[in-house]
């Protein structure tokens, strides 16, 4: 079993990642960016991308997320943003009727979120 | 002696109130669980905000740090976010609010500062009454309940930073209800701008490690300060709805069983007139009866 790190992406709702994970690429402000463990400790700002989660060698999770800011310490990552959603749980039609009924804002990153799937 | 159909209009009133209060007392105590399991699930949010904030404000140097984070070095005006239910019906909720409200107002002013009021909700504007009105920066209804969603406290944030950087003001705190359990809310008052830090943790923990930032320190904080402020927001929102629903079951609750002491005591009272009632009557026809 490799090394792996605390991993925690939180929007204002929910948690909606706690798990431990190989490595994790992190769309950053100024470029993505891949955390494994013991990386230096990191403050970030985040921009609208998609979160990929490894494991194995391949990506098992995908999370689009809306900016937000990124805390890295030797043993954990906590990832906070406002908006989220996992792409491996959504679907291109389900996506698409709730950005009907969201706010300007919320479609607009669900837009996004639709042509990331 | 009270008369029999007026003591029976009077049990069938009291009956259909405690009906009424009994069914507000379900509805809040249905609504009470998913509000509480928000304002739950809305704390780690809040509280990772805060450490990573903490642990800016740590290291930064306090002459140029943005004034969000620090404050102002004199305070003239004070905003006072004022958070309470847009209904009623609900205990000492909101007259608790009102309260602390006035109380921290008249504090404010022996100190010679002037007071502005943000009223979220409307039951704190109103038990404050007319005299406010001169104080109000603004009023915001109807973003609680089933429809409150982090955008609301987004909006309300950013009308307070616009404030604040126009120069409205130079403190801000808020006053609202915070959540402890079902029978329990207590008000707490916590200031946003300068932005409230819980004393640190023991030196040499987890606050020793040194931080690399990506981008600037200054840049970061500049996004992330904003951000905070509807945070805290939000999560007082989320709080604040959830102890209206739990005071408002508590209060009902009490309003139903004071219902049934009523109806019982009325019906003893209806009893007690009609025996009397039939004995006078019995009374009459002896007496009559006797009398021939």
């Amino acid at each position: 079993m490799a090394e792996t790190t605390k991993m925690e992406l939180v929007t204002p709702g929910r948690v909606l990642v706690s798990k431990s994970v190989e490595m994790v690429v992190i769309p950053g402000s100024e470029g993505f960016f891949g955390v494994l463990p013991r990386h230096s400790a990191l403050l970030a700002n985040l921009q609208r991308g998609v979160v990929e989660v490894y494991e194995g060698g391949k990506v098992i999770d995908r999370l689009m997320i809306d900016g937000g800011i990124a805390d890295v310490t030797p043993d954990s990552v906590t990832i906070l943003t406002e908006r989220a959603e996992d792409l491996n749980k959504s679907n291109t039609q389900e996506i698409g009727e709730r950005a009907k009924a969201a706010s300007e804002a919320e479609a607009d990153f669900l837009k996004d979120v639709e042509a990331a799937l | 002696m009270p008369n029999l159909k007026d003591l029976k209009t009077r049990i069938n009133s009291v009956t259909s109130t405690q009906k009424i209060t009994s069914a507000m007392k379900m509805v809040a105590a249905a609504k009470l669980r998913r509000a509480q399991e928000a304002a739950e699930s809305g704390r780690p949010y809040a509280t990772r905000m805060q450490a990573v904030i903490a642990s800016l404000a740590a290291n930064a140097d306090k002459s140029s740090a943005s004034e969000l984070l620090v404050g102002r070095a004199a305070v003239k005006t004070h905003l006072l976010v004022i958070i309470s239910a847009d209904k009623g019906l609900c205990g000492g909720f909101n007259g608790s609010v009102a309260r602390l409200a006035k109380h921290e107002m008249n504090r404010l002013e022996t100190e010679g500062k002037s007071v502005q009021i943000y009223f979220v909700g409307r039951k704190a504007a109103d038990a404050l009454g007319s005299a406010i009105s001169d104080r109000t920066f603004a009023r915001v209804e109807g973003v609680q309940g089933t429809n409150l969603g982090f955008e609301s406290a987004s909006e309300i944030a950013s009308k307070i930073i616009t404030g604040f950087e126009e120069g409205q003001f130079d403190a801000v705190s808020v006053i609202f209800n915070r959540f402890v359990n079902a029978i329990t809310q207590e008000v707490t008052h916590t200031s946003l701008i300068p932005v409230h830090i819980d004393a640190p943790e023991d030196e040499g923990s987890e606050s020793a490690i040194f931080y690399d930032y990506e981008p600037e320190e200054a840049e970061i904080l500049s996004a992330l300060l904003p951000r905070n402020m509807s945070t805290q927001i939000f999560s007082a929102l989320l709080e604040s709805s959830a102890a209206e629903l739990a005071a408002r079951m508590t209060a009902m609750d009490n309003a139903t069983r004071n219902a049934g002491d009523m109806i019982d005591r009325l019906t003893l009272v209806y009893n007690r007139t009609r025996q009397a009632n039939i004995t006078k009557e019995l009374i009459e026809i002896i007496s009559g009866a006797e009398a021939l």
